[in-house]
């Protein structure tokens, strides 16, 4: 999403560059340039935009690699990885984060998804070319310890067990597997407790062969940087790496929703909700409208769901909906919170309400408050580097960084028909997947 | 909107939020006062089109007692549903409008009401504050469904293995001490408090004298400043509330095993810290910080890096009250390696006095907590929010600068005197998963 209309009329215009050359135009005084976007002569990608306003920098790598990538038998590896990735690179002794990074007023992270992975780190600007550096030998150079791999199992299942004990998120989760049913979308990111255990250095490093190529990289930096030191260094580390060829295999088509219904028993005094549907993937023409919709559904304290089980009719702690579109699918859910003895009742009234959206549509007024909600998560998530920089490298990954920086504009230009229409094509309350969390009999 | 995919699984528990901020134009704070005494501070901050408002009242679960806590809380969410002018939609509705939300609570040594905007939108904002601030309504229908939510909220607390043993831990650490209460309050009192209970808490902490509004964003500063004057400076002068002094903490010293279905098994061991106008303050957060920050923690490093007994593991970061803080160590693990883990911990908490923490160990720990501080005070958001809840608390807005300073000071001598003072007679929850 790019920044209100009229604000910084020229910030976010892209330069699409294809050597080395870069142009700046934009005077000194402004706080944010334009993000530049260069391709090294391997297929990896850089995006750097000059931004001022801290002297804190980002610097993230991405890579289209995830859980979709995953054999069934395999499940979990990429999030493995991307922990193994923190433990040590043939120069680079284990214990660089704690130097390079925390050491000296940093943080550094990651996180694994379906259709990717990426590494961040925040820290002093002084220390970008020295951090470019690290990320571009943690994605090619780790060397993945035999001990140290056997060590982190432990971890990784501690981290399913925290997992399982956080009910909401959980649930969320769970949901996915419903909705998606035997598609890559609908299995666990951390994999399985069965295949953890008897993961193998040789199948984590094949993976790692195969998918941290130049071609699945793209580098972020966002902060008070010098664009063509930047690029200057991207290409002396990672613009050194030799083209693999690799064509990633694009995700596989999402079929059609099985309805089906779930219950668990589960610790936890309160109850936990989730219905789910099939939604448009990110590269849809009706991803806005879907967008709006999930919005106006349920995402704000004025919007129909939270008006109305929570507030009117008092059938819930909380409700939410969410909308994730990812590169080969999407998925629209509703969760809630709430007393058990209302779960029948709640699941029926978020049924109704879905029902209404669909035969009467949404106002002018909703859709002008969710285009505005848009704009202003744009402009709060703008506030710092890693913010900005998470929007570019996750476009640049799934997407395309030029969709990302005009996507604003296309949610304006949405019409309350378009979300009527996206609720009637995408929101069958006969046809949906629905998972209950029940507080066990004690 | 989270439209772009969820992020699955976050690698290592230590949360990334940024760096150092010394920004490139460091934006400048001034303080007010306005004609009927309430405190102003503005931070004018070009950089991005956004506004935040935060207002604050001394009172809290500090001031709480056994039959009150809760209360302000309570009162603080029931402002928030209607003033004598609007419901709680057209408030919510409002404030989306200007593409912001409003929020707000009490606290453990601080009610506040916040809010943030769109730049251009700065006035309409701050006129919405000043309006759930000092016309409130506290519609009785709107106080039912706020007590059926926060009974809810308790109920979600308790479900979570993490806050329950912290709130197990915080009841044993403190006693008697408010502190040893959550600020959501106790249910008895969330179910029997009426209209007229927190009208008068109403009345005896809205007082001019104890409050200080916060403005940082895009705005100017003199506008911001006759705006409030004329929003705020109505609100007549009634002296400072008349608190007594709360009984003194008292910590059990004893190891206490909850038995609950969970899949973790979760350690905290805790002790009793300075408050943070105490000199050992910032002494205390860096021992913390080298025993437990960030992946260079010894904690991190023995347990989780060599002995692979936890996922998450760490101190938590003293938090900022006036009183005796807490220092806490936590650890969630496997039912199996319950025993192991929770020697590990009481030994690393003990081996801190027979192996000091090194000069090496003192600067990573310092470059972490220095790095931390700035990186969390990049929003404008919650720049506002601190400038007024160390001002109300007594520190002064600019507590922060001088915090940073004191840290930077801190000797390997002060961290051996300080792990001496306070890790004793450790007070510890075991929380064990039982079968399902």
């Amino acid at each position: 999403m790019s920044p209100a209309r009229g604000v910084w009329p020229v910030l976010f215009v892209i330069f699409l560059l294809s050597a080395c050359g870069v142009t700046r135009s934009a005077p000194p005084t402004e706080v944010a340039r334009a993000p530049i976007r260069h391709v090294l002569s391997n297929g990896a990608r850089v995006i750097v935009q000059d931004f001022r306003s801290s002297d804190t920098a980002a610097v993230q790598l991405w890579v289209r690699a995830g859980g979709r990538d995953e054999a069934a038998s395999e499940l979990g590896l990429a999030h493995y990885l991307e922990h193994m990735l923190f433990k040590g690179t043939t120069t680079r002794p284990k214990g660089f984060v704690d130097r390079d990074v925390e050491g000296l007023g940093g943080r550094m992270n990651a996180g694994t998804s379906l259709d990717f992975t990426f590494y961040h780190a925040v820290l002093p600007s002084q220390r970008v070319l020295a951090t470019i550096e690290m990320l571009a030998d943690i994605g090619v150079n780790s060397i993945l310890d035999e001990t140290e791999l056997e060590l982190e199992k432990k971890v990784v299942l501690e981290e399913m067990r925290l997992s399982e004990d956080t009910p909401g998120r959980h649930l969320s989760r769970q949901l996915w597997g419903v909705v998606f049913d035997r598609h890559p979308y609908g299995r666990p990111v951390l994999g399985t407790a069965d295949i953890i255990q008897k993961l193998t250095r040789d199948t984590l490093l094949a993976f790692y062969r195969r998918h941290y190529v130049p071609e699945s990289f793209a580098l972020v930096v966002v902060g008070p940087v010098n664009a063509a030191e930047v690029l200057r260094t991207a290409e002396r580390t990672l613009g050194r790496l030799p083209r693999s060829g690799l064509e990633r295999l694009p995700g596989s088509t999402v079929g059609s929703l099985v309805p089906k219904r779930l219950e668990v028993q589960r610790p936890e005094a309160l109850a936990y909700l989730g219905v789910g549907w099939l939604g448009p993937k990110l590269d849809h023409a009706d991803t806005p409208a879907v967008d709006l919709l999930v919005s106006i559904l349920g995402q704000s304290r004025s919007s129909r769901l939270p008006q109305s089980l929570r507030e009117r009719l008092a059938l819930v702690n909380s409700v939410s909906s969410d909308y994730a579109a990812l590169e080969a699918g999407g998925i629209v859910t509703v969760t809630a919170q709430l007393e058990p003895a209302n779960l029948a009742r709640t699941e029926a009234e978020i049924l109704a309400e879905i029902q209404r959206i669909r035969e009467n549509g949404v106002t002018e007024a909703e859709l002008r408050r969710a285009v505005t909600r848009a704009e202003a998560e744009h402009a709060f998530s703008s506030e710092t580097a890693e913010g900005r920089a998470r929007r570019l490298g996750q476009a640049e990954t799934v997407w395309r960084l030029s969709e990302e920086l005009a996507y604003l504009d296309r949610l304006r230009s949405v019409t309350a028909d378009q979300v009527r229409l996206a609720a009637r094509r995408y929101l069958d309350p006969e046809r949906y997947g629905r998972l209950a969390f029940v507080p066990q009999a004690r | 909107m989270s439209r772009l995919g969820p992020l699955l699984a976050s690698g290592l528990l230590v949360l990334a939020l940024g760096v150092k901020g010394a920004a490139a134009q460091e934006p400048t704070v001034t303080r007010h006062a306005l004609s009927n005494g309430i405190v102003l501070l503005v931070r004018e901050n070009p950089a991005i089109d956004v506004v935040a408002v935060s207002l604050q009242v001394r009172a809290g679960s500090h001031f709480e007692t056994p039959l009150t806590a809760g209360i302000t809380n309570f009162l603080q969410r029931v402002l928030l549903r209607g003033t004598i002018k609007r419901t709680f939609v057209q408030l919510a509705e409002a404030s989306e409008d200007i593409g912001g939300g409003l929020d707000g609570g009490g606290e453990v040594e601080s009610a506040e009401l916040r809010g943030q905007a769109l730049g251009r939108h700065w006035e309409t904002l701050l006129a919405m504050i000043a309006e759930v601030a000092l016309e409130p309504a506290l519609p009785p229908q709107e106080i039912e469904r706020e007590r059926r939510l926060l009974l809810g909220q308790l109920k979600s607390r308790a479900d979570s293995p993490f806050s329950f043993s912290l709130d197990s831990l915080s009841q044993d650490l403190y006693g008697p001490h408010p502190y040893g209460r959550y600020h959501l309050g106790l249910k008895e009192n969330l179910e029997r408090l009426t209209r007229e209970d927190l009208l008068a808490h109403y009345r005896a902490i809205y007082r001019p004298e104890q409050m200080v509004l916060s403005v940082s964003g895009k705005i100017e500063r003199e506008r911001v400043v006759k705006a409030a004057e004329r929003l705020f400076g109505r609100l007549a002068r009634s002296g400072r509330t008349a608190v007594e002094e709360p009984p003194a903490s008292a910590a059990t010293g004893q190891r206490r095993v909850v038995e609950r279905p969970a899949q973790q098994a979760q350690i905290m061991v805790g002790y009793l810290g300075p408050g943070l106008l105490d000199p050992l303050y910032p002494v205390a957060r860096v021992l913390g910080a080298a025993l437990g920050g960030g992946m260079a923690g010894r904690l991190f490093v023995e347990l989780r890096d060599r002995r692979g007994l936890a996922y998450s593991t760490g101190v938590l970061p003293l938090p900022f009250r006036v009183g005796p803080t807490f220092f806490v160590a936590y650890l969630g693990t496997a039912p199996e390696s319950l025993a192991a883990a929770e020697a590990g911990v009481v030994q690393e908490l003990e081996r801190v006095r027979s192996s000091p923490i090194t000069a090496d160990e003192l600067a990573r720990a310092k470059a972490y907590v220095l790095g931390q501080l700035s990186m969390e005070r990049r929003t404008n958001g919650r720049q506002a929010r601190d400038l007024a809840f160390f001002e109300i608390v007594g520190a002064g807005w600019d507590f922060p600068e001088r915090y940073a300073r004191a840290i930077e000071a801190v000797t390997v001598a002060d961290l051996a005197k300080a792990a001496e003072r306070l890790l004793t007679r450790p007070t510890i929850i075991v929380l064990q998963p039982s079968r399902r």
